[in-house]
Order: structure tokens, then sequence, then C-alpha cells
């Protein structure tokens, strides 16, 4: 499937449950290694648990579309890791070995919930290897009984038999097995229980309600060439099989490995480990590029010592007197390319020489057989005949996967057929004769990106690599584990294709599109069109009816040709504010608010924050430490202090003149605090009649609360309502409107301001600074923070939301932020156009 | 010697008549100058022209190399841009004298007007008189020498650069000090007043950057950008993102600075549809050999014009925002598709204008990089005076991407957290503009398109100036533009959508009958053909591509330009990191990109019902939002949306 088909969403209800996945999720893209992988693992997921020390989180991610995790930590061939794009840049990111750190970490212990069986049919499947296990597994889960028959004596296939313990010690695959069985407690595993032999295929038909045929590619393939029956030529998987038995046969001098695969790869550097054996030679008919042998591999088999022999092909084995052999052999070179693509090798002329040996390991392939399924008509050549679309063999009760259907593999994808498989015998065994065809279903479990600020610089690093240790024939292991800081290190490296990174116009789907647009061949009109009808589909409206009015939907308008911007980066603006006429100065137009039921220390630190900055205090009680207090007076509560710096009258929503509201002090202002329209228009009139300095709008209509901005979005309308009755009353000029609502940065205040505030008051954001924290409907503050830590913090913030507001003004051309207008600004949307009184940018 | 008689001939058959003489190895002498603008711009040749009066505005600007004798005073911009040569001046200078030169030695025996020597980065002005207020402004190397008043705020926000003054010090400027002077650099000055015959026998104060404004004083607390795809309005007002946010700046106490463009939706491009279904429409095989989509951009004031093979060309991008590699990439994609490439601010590379096929050339306020060689060489000139990403503000590139090199290039130290200046040191209103085209212009013998940018803002006037002064095309940039680093605050409330800025433009030009007096070259978030062909039937001539062809080049948009360890050696200037981009590869992948984009446009066009590109129009279009009905003033069709959706599954 090509990567944009595959990325291309279906509709998750739609799918059966075995199916459905993560990718209508419009900021989800599935990463290439995901899509590399065969069984689709959720590898950026769990590379994100990892470097957040969640292993149990990672260990699930892996776990879930994988039962044999343990042994691909170890041995899977990691089709991810070429996948990756940061194999580009400076090498991928080391997949596999990250999967083994968490399985090494948790495999052995992990106990999984076991899926009981809640079905009556069974199934019978033949062979213990990786794609029969998976098929197994994949329908006990479902809740059917299952029996797997397998003709050796331990379950497991080629990952048992195929691979030596220096690459996947026994216990690892032990790991497996366990928790396979004790997750799938309605599956059972017969061994040495060979179809044909001890059992047939009838017997099985009429034991089970489907048969699922896993029988492998056991068996090792012959050269065909003269010589090649001499007892010291034997084939590669049957000398594998051997040793991973337990044998450690006396190994001749030198041995000669013939082929470029896995099995040639394993059988080198096994027969090196053994006794006697000093020199190993790799012969390979095709160049080193060529080669299939996976690239880790071939290299741990150069660090050991093993030699290759490229563009050489044998062409008869000749035993010698002395109990050696002579290898005969031809040079190769490049011929045109095979249907594969690779270049056929061509013998060349006049180049037949011998290489000398005592043995030869013919690594050239594998089949497999059956007689009792060559009896029934089921084979085709080496392999169980098999559609691929629904996994059916001849007989419709029988179904196949793997290996012995498809040809030699990998362990993942031999895996991966047996999650098709099982699917397929699903849907027969529910009745259902036309299943969604099989996809491999691409999850997502959101993991936020891994905060390590050096991801950039991070070189790959690989674990630790032994070679064949100190004792090489007891087959120790080859490489280490990475350390928690290795392992952190690499996770950290991941560059997260499949997450958004926070731009808008480049979210996730569309930077992929564009890496695709980028990858697809110009005359290919089909890929072309399929894309273009993708890049047709219209994003979501942003801005939905019910999206309330917001600072965010507010920008500036900069100075360009008609105006001269004022440089930001270095000349002045001034911000400094005076209310009341005079009768109060501000070094910058903010003050806070909100604190009156906070802690002492944070009271401390803000009151420290605030006088370093020279802003105000907006509460019911003096905060202390010297920032100038405006008095929020409530009706009946405490009394007005002369200490305060204003006296601020709470208002209701219906309106009521305050009692005796009147300044302490020449000095002290006098204001009004409205939460509600109601009682706006009474409020301004009372305050103009009876010379108020400042009108308090606190957007969150919620009074009496300590920190009403917790209720969320300010409306927005109180400001544009108040200015419209101050203008209609042609004193805008009199009193001085603080708002209150909303406000986070230098940005919305220089907003508010536009709008026709004064000044304006900080709440959550200050709070913010001094270590608050939402929890629930309720603001605690962080106890870990000194009040040195807060002062600072408050102050900071201040600082830069002055900056920010005089950042503002000097881009619209401002070198006074409070002579910033409403014409200065646009709304983005039309219910914030609406509720300030702002035409929508770009109608004007 | 050749004389040419300005009573006689134009300024613009005058300077072509310098020119050839100049190329030939003759002096000339200027009769009759009579205070006109521009004598003897775009001089490279190692000749002397002695001017018998008075000249106007940028006299010997935009040289090399050649020697200027003035008899009497000159205007402002005296020596504008000169890399090497002299200017000897018998009277007064105008203001910004010596603005930008980079070599020159710049005499002036009367008094100069303000802001001497402003971004100049090399080279001696000397004032034998008094100086105006703010010598020196924003110089980042080179010698001024004043030997009478200092004028007020002597070497405001200089980053380098000495200034040395004989005379009284009225006032420092922000960011100057005073400091002791070395024998040597006396001996030296003495040694220039003797060669130019200035009599000064008092003694020197010298004026350097005190240092305090080239770095950011606390450095940002990093983080990967963490993906807030919901913003308030949608979600929990006090959102993580805003937390975060409040955290970081209580850390640092400034603004941040970021790399990318805008991280919440705007009304977009992408809030159209297509009048007709065009993924029904028969578009047969090769719809690109089907459509005409070859378009001129420029010409229609008698410069030779872009010929880009399709509306679209590549926004500017700066070599220090990027790395060498990724320009170099790009050059090549735009040259194998036949469109054109724009050098940004910060210089022309050799390798870039060898890849690029046609190239245009940005100038920027501190003219970094700027000069008449590379001038010569360009396929367009480009006045930038703001971008979308951050209008209002000079290029950024913080301290760790001005290495040395890239300081050798642009002229100024290496290590500054370089904030480029906001305004151009001889553009402070529409009249003076008309008169720097005209500088270009005849620099360059009338022969490149010139053009300008804009972020877009009050576009319904500011493009009404670009029209009246005489610009072949505007390149108007949205605020969803990206950068390599800005301010985050004004990255997304600072400028108006693009969607918005076509469609003000337009209706502000159709209002005053201008529309066909000028060009526009849309651009900010256009991210395909589809977002190219509505951006065409809006209005735009042709549209520019600028983070989506990076994207097709191998960035992974993880929005941490700033920080210039690009991991894909894209936004870096470490050479450890450059190393892991291939230029070549990524350069097939942008020409790649480019090529689907011009599929896609076909595709559309022919599906739409036309042969050519140029026959789109807004007829083609509806609105799916109400936003987009009403900036657009399109017909809302919300429908529209359901049967694109339909389209797509199918």
């Amino acid at each position: 499937m090509t990567m944009e088909t595959a990325r291309i969403g279906a509709d998750a209800n739609l799918m059966p449950q075995e199916l459905a996945d993560d990718t209508s999720d419009k900021h989800f893209v599935a990463a290439p290694c995901q899509i590399a992988c065969p069984v689709g693992t959720d590898a950026p997921s769990y590379i994100g648990y990892i470097w957040a020390g969640k292993f149990e989180e990672a260990f699930e991610a892996i776990t879930a579309t994988n039962p044999f995790s343990s042994i691909c930590g170890r041995v899977c061939d990691a089709p991810c890791e070429p996948a990756c794009r940061r194999e580009a840049s400076d090498g991928a990111l080391q997949i596999r070995n990250l999967k083994r750190f968490v399985m090494d970490r948790l495999g052995a212990t992990w106990t999984p919930k076991p899926a009981a069986q809640t079905r009556e049919q069974s199934i019978g499947i033949v062979g213990a290897g990786p794609a029969g296990l998976v098929a197994a597994h994949d329908l006990a889960v479902a809740g059917f009984k299952v029996d797997v028959y397998e003709m050796t004596d331990k379950p497991g296939g080629m990952m048992i038999w195929g691979i030596p313990a220096f690459r996947l010690p026994q216990n690892i695959i032990g790991e497996d097995m366990v928790r396979l069985q004790k997750r799938c407690p309605g599956l059972t595993i017969h061994t040495n229980t060979a179809l044909g032999r001890d059992v047939t295929l009838e017997e099985l038909k009429k034991r089970h309600d489907a048969v699922v045929l896993t029988i492998g590619s056991w068996w090792g393939k012959k050269m065909g060439i003269p010589g090649e029956n001499d007892a010291r030529v034997v084939d590669g998987v049957e000398f594998l099989r051997r040793i991973n038995a337990g044998e450690r046969p006396q190994m001749p001098r030198e041995v000669v490995v013939i082929g470029g695969g896995d099995v040639a790869m394993d059988a080198c550097r096994a027969a090196l480990r053994l006794p006697g054996c000093e020199k190993v030679k790799v012969v390979y008919r095709r160049g080193p590029d060529e080669i299939p042998a996976r690239k880790i591999e071939l290299q741990g088999a150069v660090e050991e010592g093993i030699e290759f022999i490229y563009n050489t092909q044998q062409v008869e084995i000749l035993p010698q007197g002395d109990d050696s052999l002579l290898l005969r052999c031809v040079k190769t070179g490049a011929g045109e390319p095979d249907a594969d693509g690779r270049r056929r090798p061509v013998v060349m002329e006049n180049s037949q020489h011998d290489i000398p040996c005592g043995m030869v390991i013919a690594a050239v392939g594998q089949y497999g057989a059956n007689d009792d399924l060559e009896a029934q008509g089921l084979m085709a050549g080496d392999r169980v005949a098999t559609e691929w679309e629904g996994m059916k063999t001849a007989d419709p009760k029988v179904f196949a996967a793997g290996d012995g259907a498809f040809g030699g593999s990998t362990i993942v994808m031999a895996m991966s057929h047996g999650q098709r498989v099982a699917y397929y015998v699903k849907a027969f065994l529910e009745g259902n004769a036309k299943p969604v065809a099989y996809r491999t279903p691409w999850r997502t479990r959101r993991v936020p990106v891994a905060q390590d600020t050096r991801w950039e610089q991070i070189a790959l690093h690989h674990p630790e690599f032994h070679g064949v240790g100190e004792n090489p024939v007891e087959f120790p292991e080859i490489e280490s584990t990475y350390t928690w800081d290795e392992a952190r290190d690499e996770a950290a490296r991941c560059y997260r294709c499949d997450a958004e990174t926070g731009s808008s116009d480049y979210s996730v789907q569309n930077r992929e599109d564009i890496f695709l647009m980028a990858r697809m061949g110009k005359d290919d009109v089909a890929r072309q069109a399929r894309m273009l009808a993708k890049r047709l589909r219209p994003r979501e409206n942003p801005f939905p009816q019910d999206r309330p009015a917001t600072l965010d939907d507010l920008v500036f308008l900069p100075a360009n040709l008609s105006r001269l911007v004022i440089d930001p980066y270095r000349e002045a603006c001034a911000i400094n504010t005076d209310l009341g006429f005079g009768r109060m100065e501000l070094e910058q137009p903010f003050f806070a608010a909100g604190f009156d039921d906070a802690p002492a220390s944070v009271k401390a630190g803000v009151a420290a924050g605030l006088k370093g900055v020279a802003a105000g205090y907006i509460g019911v009680q003096p905060l202390g430490g010297g920032a100038p207090w405006l008095q929020l007076v409530l009706p009946g509560q405490i009394a007005p202090s002369s200490e305060a710096a204003g006296l601020i009258h709470v208002v209701g929503p219906r309106f009521e003149a305050p009692q005796g509201a009147a300044r302490l002090h020449e000095n002290q202002l006098l204001g009004l605090s409205v939460a509600h329209h109601e009682a706006l228009e009474e409020a301004i009139v009372f305050g103009l009649e009876n010379k108020f300095d400042v009108l308090l709008l606190n957007g969150n209509h919620a009074v009496g609360t300590s920190m009403p901005e917790l209720a969320g979005a300010p409306d927005l309308s109180m400001l544009r309502d108040a200015i419209t009755i101050l203008r209609r009353l042609n004193r805008e000029e009199e009193i001085d409107i603080l708002w209150y609502g909303g406000v986070r940065s230098g940005t919305d205040a220089a907003k508010a301001i536009a709008l026709g505030a004064k000044a304006v008051v900080f709440g959550m954001a200050v709070a913010f600074a001094a270590g608050a924290e939402i929890h629930g409907h309720e603001l605690l503050f962080a106890p870990d923070r000194s009040e040195e830590e807060r002062a600072a913090a408050v102050a900071n913030i201040l600082k830069a939301a002055a900056g920010e507001a005089s950042m503002m003004a000097r881009c619209t051309g401002k070198t006074n932020l409070h002579n910033l207008e409403p014409e200065d600004i646009r709304a983005l949307t039309r219910a914030t156009a609406a509720a300030t009184g702002l035409p929508l940018a770009g109608t004007t | 010697m050749v004389t040419i008689d300005l009573s006689q001939v134009s300024v613009r058959e005058g300077n072509e008549q310098i020119r050839a003489a100049g190329a030939e190895g003759h002096d000339i002498e200027v009769l009759n100058p009579d205070a006109r603008h521009h004598i003897g711009v775009g001089l490279i040749h190692p000749v002397t022209v002695t001017v018998r009066g008075s000249a106007g505005y940028f006299l010997g600007g935009l040289s090399d190399k050649a020697n200027f004798r003035v008899e009497r005073n000159v205007g402002w911009g005296l020596g504008d841009n000169m890399y090497n040569g002299s200017v000897v001046v018998g009277g007064n200078a105008g203001a910004i004298a010596g603005v930008a030169i980079r070599g020159a030695e710049i005499v002036v025996k009367g008094n100069i007007g303000s802001r001497a020597g402003q971004v100049m980065k090399k080279g001696t002005l000397l004032c034998a008189g008094n100086a105006n207020f703010m010598a020196g402004y924003m110089m980042y190397g080179g010698r001024i020498i004043i030997l009478g008043d200092s004028g007020e705020r002597l070497g405001e926000d200089m980053s380098g650069g000495e200034i040395f003054l004989g005379g009284p010090l009225n006032s420092l400027g922000s960011d100057a000090t005073l400091t002791d002077t070395e024998q040597a650099e006396i001996d030296d000055i003495r040694a220039f007043l003797d060669r130019y015959e200035i009599p000064f026998k008092g003694s020197f104060q010298k004026v350097v950057n005190a240092g305090k404004k080239l770095r950011y004083g606390t450095s940002e607390t990093p983080v990967r950008s963490i993906p807030f795809f919901t913003f308030s309005g949608q979600s929990d007002y006090w959102n993580q993102k805003v937390q975060e946010d409040v955290y970081i700046k209580s850390q640092i106490g400034r603004y941040r600075v970021r790399g990318y463009g805008g991280a919440r939706a705007v009304p977009h491009l992408s809030d159209l549809a297509f009048r007709k279904d065009v993924t029904a429409a028969a578009i047969g095989d090769d719809p690109v050999a089907d459509v005409e989509m070859k378009t001129l951009i420029g010409g229609i004031n008698g410069a030779k014009p872009l010929t880009l093979s399709m509306p679209v060309m590549i926004a500017p991008m700066s070599y220090g925002a990027l790395s060498r590699s990724a320009k170099q990439a790009i050059a090549i994609a735009s040259g194998m598709a036949g469109i054109a490439e724009n050098t940004g601010e910060g210089g022309m590379s050799d390798a870039q204008r060898d890849a690029a096929k046609q190239l245009i050339f940005q100038m920027l306020g501190g003219r970094l990089g700027w000069n008449i060689h590379d001038m010569n060489r360009a396929d367009g000139l480009e006045i930038y005076i703001s971008q979308g990403a951050k209008p209002g503000f000079g290029g950024q590139l913080m301290a760790k991407k001005v290495t040395k090199e890239l300081a050798e290039i642009r002229g100024i130290p290496a290590g500054i957290d370089l904030r480029s200046p906001s305004r151009h040191p001889d553009i402070l209103g529409a009249d003076d503009l008309v008169i720097k085209i005209e500088e270009l212009r005849e620099a360059t013998g009338y022969r490149l398109p010139v053009s300008v940018k804009l972020g877009a803002g009050r576009i319904r006037d500011d493009i009404k100036i670009a029209v009246k002064d005489g610009f072949d095309f505007v390149e108007l940039d949205g605020m969803q533009g990206s950068t390599g680093a800005g301010g985050a605050e004004v990255m997304e409330y600072v400028g108006i959508p693009t969607l918005s800025a076509i469609c003000e433009a337009e209706r502000a030009l159709a209002s005053i009958g201008r529309r066909q007096d000028i060009e526009i070259v849309l651009m900010g978030g256009i991210r395909d053909g589809v977002d190219a062909v509505k951006g065409l039937c809006l209005g735009a001539d042709a549209i520019a591509l600028g983070t989506s062809a990076i994207i097709a080049g191998g960035c992974i948009a993880c929005m941490q330009c700033h920080v210039g360890q690009c991991v894909t050696g894209i936004a870096t200037q470490d050479p450890e990191h450059e190393k892991r981009y291939k230029a070549k590869v990524e350069a097939q992948h942008i020409y790649t990109f480019l090529e689907s984009v011009r599929w896609q446009i076909a595709a559309i066009t022919k599906a739409l019902g036309h042969t050519s590109a140029k026959q789109l129009s807004r007829d083609d279009l509806v609105a799916l939002t109400p936003e987009a009905a009403e900036i657009t003033g399109l017909p809302y069709e919300p429908d529209r949306r359901n049967v694109e959706l339909f389209q797509a599954a199918g």
C-alpha cells in the first residue's frame, strides 16, 4: 500500500473493530516507521513513552500488535529503521534496540490479562512458528479455542530453530511464550505432533471449525552442483537447527558459507564460535550492495572477522585426499537487472578458482514441504497454494499463511501474515463471506513529543557490541542493551513524524502531503489526481458558530508605507500611565488582582514582584509590600481604607449607587467595578456625575470570587458597550477604564488598550507566574517555590508584558502605547468583530 | 575627460554616458548638475567624476571604485552603499551621508545632516564641520570622524565600528560609550586628514558600542514545540499553551522568539472551494500540456520581466536563516522548474546565482550584503518594507547563526543577535520611496523590475502608495508567512491573513482604477496548487511558495529554526548539521514538488473550463465559511464542503 493511500483515513464507524485505527484523526499521520512495520507497531508512541520514563505504557504500545516483542527486540529485521526520516540526516532511530530496552525491563515479569475463551468454535493451526502463533494469539484473544500442532518439541519455529543464542537467547523466547500462554488460556500447543505423521488434515478438519496451515519454509535448498552430497557439505537451516538444539560439533579449521541472506549470516557466525573453527568465509554471487543480509548482521559478521568473498559463484565441490574440500568457483559480474531490479550475476570468462576448506555450509534458500498436503493437492511446488486476498487454500475450511504459503521472509512479516489470516478466519467463522479487505491498522497513543532540547544534536548511539565474546562456544550475547540514559537520548532523537508540531498551515497532514508531492512521478497521472482529490478536501471550519469572541481573534495592523514603523528592537515607546487625572501614576498600565485568598507566602511573593515593576494591586485586602493598592469595596463588608491608593466600589447586576462612596483623601482614586451589562449604563452615568476616576470592567461577570477569570473567555462586548455609552455621552475622556478579563500577555493588554481601556488587570497570568496550577475549578499554588522565585517570576511576566504591549504599539507605528486605537486592530472572526465592533480583516 | 552637461541631457542619459565613459577609463566632468539626484549611481570603474556645482540625492550611490569630487553641496544619501572609491564634497551634505558604505572614503568639508553613516559597514566618513543628530546610527563597522560638534545621540544603537570626535560631544546615543584612543588610530586619522588636505590639530574622543544590546540578556528556556492545536476559543481559555507561555516568559522577562509561521488557524484560502466539481471534470492525461501557464512578471513599466513557466515563484528566504545548502537546493529546483528564486535578506552567493536561472535580489534596511555588482547580476530588485510573519520587524538572526562567513557577507560583527533595522535609512515616506526606486533603476539602467515586499497590514492604503510610487510589482505577504526567527506574539497577532490581503488589495486598486498599473505576487501560507489557484482566482498575478518548498526539501516543521541547530541541516549555519543536508537530492524533491504544484494548477484550471491560468477569476470560487464569504464577497455555499468531502472519499 502506498503511503498516500495508507493515510487517507477510513471512517472508523464503518471499519470492523480489528481494523479500526486513528487514520481519520486530522492531527495524526502514521509515521514512516509505523507504515514500514508489517504489524503496524506504534513506534513513535513507545519511543515517546520511553523518553518520558513510562515503561509500562511503552510496553503496552510495543506488545499491542506484537506477541513476540521480546524476540523482535533482539532480532527483528526492523524495516522501520531504514524508513526512519532521520536516516537521511544523521542516522535512523535505533527503534529495535529501544524496543529491546523496554522488553529487557519488563518482558520477564509482565503478566498480561488473560483473554477468556468466549466462543465454541475452534481452530487448528499447523506449525508453531511466528505466523501460526500470531494467528493463534489473535484468534484466542478473539475468544476462540485454538490448538496449535507443532512437529518439533518446542514452539517458535524458525525463531527458535533458526536463530543462534548469541543473537537470541533461549530465555528471551521463553518470555514471549510464557506471556502468550498467560494471555491466551484458550490456546493449546501440541508439540511433537507432525502433520501427516501424527495427525492428518482430515482429522484436523473434523476436529476444528477451521484449519490454518503455517508450515513454514523448513528445508534447505540444494545448490545443484556436483559434489554437494559429500558429508562435509551441510545445509544452513539444518546446521542451525543442530546448533540450536544444543550441539556444539567440532569443526574443521576453515569453513565456507555460501549465500548472502540471514541464514548465511547466522550460520557463518555460529560456525566461527564452534570448537576447531578458525576461519570462516562467505561466498556470495553478487556484490556488497546487493547482499540481502541486514546491514547490522553483516557488520557484526565483519567485525567478528568473517571474510566476505563477493561476486563469486560456486560450481563444484571437490573432496581432497587430506580430509579437506576444494570449493571450485567462478567470478561474476553484474548483468541485466532481474525482475526484482537486482542485477543478474553473469559468469566472467577464465575466472575459475578454488577455495580450500574443511566444510561447506549452503545457505541458498529454503522450501516448504508436506506429504499429506501434497496428497490433498493443496501444495503448489514448495508452498501451500494460497490466495493472498482472504488467505484461502483450495479447501474452503483451510487457510494458510507465512513462509510456507508465500515463501521465505522475515519474522515480522510472518507475524503480519498471522494477523491477516486470523482476521479472515474470524470473518469466515462469523459467517461473513465478504469481509472488508484487511489492512494493517495504524493506531496512535498520542504521546507528547520528548522535551529534550538537545534532540537535534544527540548523535546516534549503538549499544555496546561484544562480538564472539570471551568464551565463544557458550554463545554469549553479541550486544548489550541501552542504559536508561542512553535509551532516553536515543528516544529524544525521534522526529515524531506522526505528530503535530504546532504549525497551523503546515499541520502534520499538510506537511505529509507536501512530502509526498515532492516524491511523486511528474507523469504519474493517477497519483497526481489522487493527491489533488485529497488536497481539495476543505479543512474543518476553525470558526464554528459556537466559538466565542476572543482576544485571540484580533490582529494589529502593522505600519508599512502609509505610516512609519517604530523600530521595536530599539526605539522607545512610552507606556507610563496616569489614572484619575494624575491621581495615580504607573510605570506601565498593569494591575494584578485575585490574591485575597492566596497563601501568605504567595501573597508576599506577588507583592514583591509587583513592587519590582511598580505595578498596582486590586483586591479586597492589601497585598502588603508596598505595591499601590486599589481596594475593592463590597457593600456591607470591609470599610474603605485610607491606606488604599484607590477605592473601587463593586456594583452588582442591578445597579445600586454605592453608599457613602467618597475619597478618604484627595489623591485617592474613586472607582466602580461593573461586571454586568445590565448595570453598565447606570454605573457609567453615576460615575461621571460623581466624578469617579475609574471604571473597572470585569469581563468574566463573576464578582465575589477571588479569581473570576477561571470561568473562561471574557465577554469583550462589555468593553465595547462601555465605550459606546461613553461616546454617546461624549464623555469618553472623563473616566479611565480598567479592563479585567482574559488578559494573558502584553499583546492582550495592548488589544484591550486599543479598544479603549487605560490599563488592564492581570489575574490568572500573574497567578501562573507565581506558581498556580488549575485543579478542577480551583487554583492551587505549587508549594515548591520560594518567595523570591515567585517575586522574580511575577516581575518577569509583567516586564515581558510591558515589552510585548509596547512592541505591538511600535509595530503599528505608535510611540505611545496609549495612542493605540480601535482603528489599529481588526477582527478575524465574525463573532469577535461583533463583540468588539471592529471590521473583519480584509473587509475595509 | 568626458564632459556631460546636465542642462542638455537627462540624468538617465547622463548616467549612461558616465558609465560608458567609466568603462573606457575616462574621467568625467559634470556641468550644470543643478542639484539633480542620482548623479553617478551604479558607476563601477576607477575613474574620477567631478561635479561642477551641487548634487542632489544619492550622489555616487551604489558605486564601486569610482572617485567623486563635488565642488559645492550634496543632498541626502551621499555615497549610498559605496564599496570602494571616494567622495569629496566641498560644501555641506544632507542627511545620511555615507549611508551603508562598505569601504569608501567620504569626506565632507562642511557640515553633515542627521544619521550620517547609518548602517555603514566599512570605510571612513569624515565631516570637517558639525554633525547633526544620531551620527553613526546603527553602524556595523568602519570609522566616522567628526571634527566639529557631535550632534545629539552620537553613535545611537551602533553595533560596531568607531567614531572619532574632534569637537564637543553633545550627547551619546543608546548603547554607545566613550573609550580610550590608541596612538596608532590617531596617527592613522592624521594621515587620512593630510591626504585630504584638512588641517586639524585638535585631539579626539572615541565612541564605540557599549555592548549592552547586542545580545539578549537572558536566554529563553528552550522547549521543543508542543503541538497546541487547540486555542482559546476552541478549548479551555487558560489552556496548556497559555500556561506554558506564561511560565517561560516569567523566567525570561521578555517576549519569546521562535521560528516558522503561524500556530493558530486564521481565515485561509482553504476556506474557499471551487464552484465546479473539479474532481469530477475530465482533465485528460496531460493537463499541463493543455493549459497555458507561462507568466511574465515585472515588465509593465518597460523592464525586462521575469519569465515564469507557471505563475509561481519562490518566496524570499535568506542565506542566514537557511543554510547555504538549503538555499542551493531551492535555487537549483527553481531553475529546473523555470521559476524565479529570491535571495531574501543578507546577500547573494555565487552558488545561488549560478543555480537559479532567475533571481530576485532583496534589499532591506540594514543593506546587508547589498551591492551594485549583485544588483547587476540579478533579474529583479526588491525593496523589503516588511514581511507577513513579523511586519514591523527587521530580520532577526540569533547569534548562533551569525557565523564568521555570514558576518563577512553581510558586513556585520560576528556573534551578535542580529536584529536588522525596521526601516530603511532613506525611506521615511512615500516621497523618499519614489526617489529610492529611481536610484535603483538609474544604477541598473532601468533593466530590472523593481518590486516591493509588504507584510499585509493597512493594505488599502499601502497598495495605493505602491502603485503611485511606480513599483513594477508587489509581493504581498499575509500573516501566515514563516520566518527563521521572530517574536512569537508578532507572528501570531500582527498583520492580516493572506486571504484578507489579496481581497483588500484588489478592492483598493479597483477603487482608484489602477489595477493594471501593478502586478501582485501573493504569498503567506500557500501550500500547494489548490491554494495557488485560489490566490490566482482572487486576482494575484502569481503566487510564491516558501515554507512548502522547504518542507518538500526535507523540513519537518519542528518550528525550531531560531535555535540554529536544525536537525535536517536546513535552518542552521552549523557545519556539522548542514552536512546532513543533501542539496542535490533535496533539489530534486523540491523540483518534484513544484511540478506537482504545476500539475495541480493545470488540472484545476482545465477542470474549471479554462485554457489559460490567466482566465481564472473570482467566478470560479465560492466561500465555505461566513468569514471567508465576508472577506471575499463570494457567495457563501457551505454545502460545497460536503461535495468536496464526498469527492475526496470517492
